[in-house]
């Protein structure tokens, strides 16, 4: 099975760079230092509105002969709790299973012959097109993603089908830790807004009908509640075209703006349990309301978020997986939507762990909001983002999500070019300030999944105890 | 509106000319103590990839230590001469880079995606590994601990505990090296010692078992001038010797059932052997799997989860959830899962999977099911061309296994050049029942010890 050895001996003979000749050194024991700094060549950026109101982006990314596009319709699953739950969920999923001139099978048939991908689905504040292709391509591939939004068509075979799936995907999913966690979690942080929501019950999919599909389709998948993100290997003024023609019969209609409640305001630590007999791990997941994705506060909680546990040489991971061993993959992050937003924290640990484990991640908590972050640890955090900023515009999809959180959310068009300076600005007690406001344990909420008969002792001395079953009822309380 | 749909038939019926291919640059060479060094200069963006390839994995581990291979790659974070403990992890991010190891069946890696002006610290922190990594007993005993948890958190603690490839493999073969747990037993992985950890490291981490490649916005001779800086006085060593992993020939199905306490649906795993590689009926049976489970129009998704409604998902592939088709160097399962609904049975899965295969068998595949198959791995091939792991993976895997890094661009002219009738052919020879394993894992409250890992 191996490749024969005298293949790999012929290739070493060839090689010509590295020559025997050259003089064996020692050892160095400093690291070297940075090269020349190179600048982040920005891709040229250009916006076009289409008569129908359809915002179109485009950045040419010539790496390799593929294309890939983003559209994004301004309705979520955290837009529409004025009608159903998963109603958002339902009509993305089964835009790409039919449209006017298309079956399910005819769509995935196109995909196929294009080397392309077409998903449709709603996050809290969008329904997203995430869409590619082999460049060669475009304009089929635009028009698949403009059949999808403009003309889907609903059948009633593939609406049964879809509503059936859901309802056992979501039964499959309760039986995951990461899922469990994630859903009490955002329940217990966001209360009745509507950023709670992350899968529907049986109950509210049945009620879900086809109309309502169709209906909340041709209301909200509108060119003027959209805009179109395109970054690839093309020429733009071709593209331009081919956009024109692929869009072409999409009919106007309104940007919707939806009224959001404020999110509720925590006022003392609660630890939320969810009870899945015979785990081996206590998944902990801990946190709290932060902020919209525009407020002032979010270049400097993005970095407090490096420093905590969103890299590898986090204080978290130094801390519980270095140090203690209790964990193999601690993290934090800071999810920040249009209206709201939180701070999450987390780690699955052995059972045994479960109590000294929550001390040492509200011990972090503590630290980041009481003492300075150090210059150094400070440096190396803008350093990591401002490095990982440019790695990750490198790729068609990294620069592609990025632009399109600029529309999605309305932040300046400089965004890209302003990022560096933002981060570069950042000072010590600016962190602790925003560490105060947006990282205080003493109103935090704990969720956990894990064996309740085999951890509670080591959880109820954090504070009062709600215990769940995996489908949300509460089993017992303990203060 | 049928004409449109026919409109859009003939229209891809022909087969599609290629744009023009990106030609992968490729500078490569070797140091005299055996090291091969592989350059592919990219200045598409003011970044690059650094990345090691030693030839060992899960295959070649020692028995009595399961999972000692990937145990071993968490060592290497635990500092050497001049690099303290996790310090490896500091360099890299305060440097703006993102880093992590992966072990697999055939090669463990190590990575870092840095800034271009960083190229030469990421090559010094490589080489520092290389030739002297410190592991102390402490050290040890902490990432044994996190390993533990590794485990727990991939495997113990969720439904289906990865059952279609940690079960599959270690039932679909028979010799040791592809049969056993790869993750690793616990109480094996407790079991290490540090004399374990010397061993492994002078054993297999010499220079003349790796691969270093280097992708992104560099100047090749500058980044050859690094590597026999810091590379060229690490010693080498003996060659390790390639014990034989060679599977045999699987003469009849297999069926398993597995029970799982924390699954709610049930779920089945199917794994067929097959050919080497570099066998020439190799491509055609990617393509086959392509037009037989590769995607949503694919004919198994199509037969059962839009036709029959019985499965909830497809998902299939070469190498799967471990890599792609290219970079592994032995026995390869074909792999095939889907989570079913209740009510439903694994008889009647395998009827219809029989079924289809059947049609295969007996007629072949239409010539625009094998013109799109073609298209859509070339698509995904391109894919990998993007990313600088991507790339950097493809050149060290056909460095390490085949010789020869230059295959990037040569490899999809052999998917291109895939007959009709080869395909058909595949399908005879290798989706046969008698060369396949099948594990049928359903629901069970009451199976404990699923839950415990116990086997």
């Amino acid at each position: 099975m191996r490749a024969p050895l005298s293949v790999l001996r012929v290739a070493v003979v060839v090689a010509t760079l590295l020559v025997a000749a050259a003089a064996s050194q020692a050892e160095v024991k400093t690291p070297p230092s940075p090269g020349k700094a190179r600048p982040v060549k920005l891709p040229a950026i250009t916006e076009r509105t289409l008569p129908s109101g359809l915002l179109v982006v485009m950045a040419p990314l010539r790496n390799v002969p593929k294309v890939t596009a983003v559209l994004s319709l301004g309705v979520g699953n955290g837009t529409e709790a004025d009608t159903h739950a998963g109603l958002a969920t339902l009509a993305a999923r089964v835009a790409t299973e039919g449209t006017a001139t298309r079956t399910s099978k005819a769509i995935k048939e196109e995909l196929r012959a294009i080397g392309g991908y077409l998903s449709v689905a709603a996050d809290s504040d969008a329904t997203t097109v995430q869409a590619g292709s082999l460049s060669e391509f475009t304009p089929r591939l635009l028009a698949l993603v403009a059949d999808v939004v403009a003309h889907p068509s609903y059948p009633d075979k593939e609406v049964a089908l879809a509503k059936d799936n859901l309802v056992q995907e979501v039964r499959e999913q309760r039986s995951q830790p990461g899922f469990l966690g994630n859903e009490r979690f955002l329940k217990a942080v966001f209360g009745s807004h509507p950023y709670a929501f992350v899968a529907p019950d049986e109950k509210q999919v049945a009620a879900i009908a086809r109309a309502d599909l169709a209906r909340f389709a041709s209301r909200y998948y509108a060119p003027g509640n959209a805009h179109l993100v395109l970054v690839g290997d093309f020429d733009v003024a071709t593209l331009a075209k081919e956009v024109d023609k692929a869009f072409a019969t999409w009919k106007a209609g309104e940007k919707f703006e939806p009224a959001m409640p404020a999110p509720p305001q925590r006022d003392k630590r609660q630890i939320y349990f969810v009870d899945r007999p015979g785990s081996v791990q206590s998944s902990i997941r801990m946190g709290n309301v932060t902020f919209p994705r525009k407020d002032d506060d979010y270049f400097v909680m993005r970095t407090a978020n490096v420093i905590y546990g969103g890299s590898f040489y986090s204080r978290l991971t130094r801390n519980i997986r270095e140090g203690k061993g209790y964990t193999y993959s601690p993290s934090s992050s800071l999810d920040t939507r249009a209206h709201s937003g939180y701070f999450a924290a987390s780690a699955s640990v052995r059972n045994e762990v479960t109590g000294a484990t929550i001390l040492e991640m509200l011990y972090e908590l503590d630290r980041m909001r009481v003492l300075p972050v150090t210059d150094e640890e400070l440096q190396a955090a803008k350093s990591y983002s401002i490095g990982n900023f440019a790695i990750e515009l490198a790729s068609q999809s990294g620069l592609a999500g990025r632009l399109n959180t600029i529309y999605v959310y309305g932040l300046p068009r400089t965004f890209l070019e302003d990022f560096r300076a933002r981060i570069e600005a950042i000072t010590p007690a600016q962190i602790e300030a925003a560490a105060a406001r947006h990282l205080d344990t003493y109103r935090e909420a704990i969720a956990i999944v894990g064996d309740w008969s085999q951890v509670k002792d080591q959880v109820t001395p954090f504070g009062s105890v709600t215990v769940y079953t995996p489908e949300g009822e509460v089993k017992g309380t303990f203060d | 509106m049928r004409w449109t749909l026919l409109l859009f038939l003939i229209a891809s019926l022909p087969a599609q000319a290629a744009s023009v291919a990106p030609r992968v640059p490729v500078v490569s060479s070797s140091l005299p103590n055996g090291l091969r060094v592989v350059i592919s200069e990219d200045h598409s963006a003011p970044v690059a990839t650094v990345a090691v390839y030693y030839g060992v994995g899960f295959r070649v581990e020692p028995k009595g230590r399961t999972g000692f291979a990937h145990l071993f790659e968490h060592m290497m974070f635990q500092g050497s001469a001049n690099v303290k403990k996790f310090e490896h992890a500091k360099y890299v991010e305060a440097n703006g880079g993102n880093l992590n190891g992966s072990t697999r069946l055939d090669h463990t890696n190590y990575f870092e995606d840095v800034p271009a002006d960083r190229v030469e610290l990421a090559l010094w922190l490589e080489s520092d590994r290389m030739r002297s990594l410190d592991v102390s007993e402490e050290n040890l005993e902490n990432q044994k601990k996190v390993v533990s948890e590794e485990v727990r958190v991939n495997v113990l603690n969720q439904p289906y505990a990865a059952f279609e490839w940690l079960d599959l493999w270690m039932n679909a073969n028979r010799s040791w090296p592809n049969a056993h747990n790869f993750y690793g037993d616990l109480t094996e992985l407790e079991a290490a010692t540090i004399g374990d950890v010397r061993d492994f490291f002078k054993k297999y981490y010499a220079p003349n078992n790796a691969v270093l490649v280097v992708v992104g916005d560099v100047d090749p001779a500058e980044v050859s001038s690094w590597v026999q800086k810091y590379f060229a006085d690490i010693p080498k060593a003996a060659t390790p010797p390639r014990p034989d992993v060679s599977e045999p020939r699987q003469t009849a199905e297999k069926r398993l059932a597995e029970k799982d306490a924390l699954a709610s649906l049930p779920a089945l795993a199917i794994g067929w052997h097959l050919p080497a590689q570099t066998a020439p009926d190799y491509a055609a049976t990617v393509l086959l799997n392509t037009i037989l489970q590769g995607d949503d129009s694919s004919r198994l998704y199509q037969r059962l989860v839009k036709e029959k409604e019985i499965s909830l998902d497809w998902t299939a592939g070469v190498n799967l959830g471990l890599g792609n088709e290219f970079d592994y160097d032995g026995p390869m399962l074909l792999t095939a899962r889907t989570t079913y609904k209740p009510g439903h049975t694994a008889d009647e899965i395998l009827r219809e999977v029989d079924g289809v295969v059947a049609d295969i068998q007996a007629r072949g595949v239409t010539p625009r099911e094998l013109a799109d198959a073609k298209v859509r791995f070339r698509s995904a091939y391109y894919d990998q061309l993007e990313s600088g792991f991507g790339k950097a993976n493809l050149l060290a895997a056909f460095t390490l296994f085949r010789g020869d890094p230059k295959l990037i661009n040569t490899v999809l002219a052999t998917f291109e050049s895939v007959s009709a009738a080869q395909v058909q052919a595949a399908a005879k020879t290798y989706l046969v029942a008698s060369n396949r394993t099948v594990i049928d894992r359903v629901p069970d409250p009451k199976a404990k010890d699923a839950a415990k890992g116990g086997r």
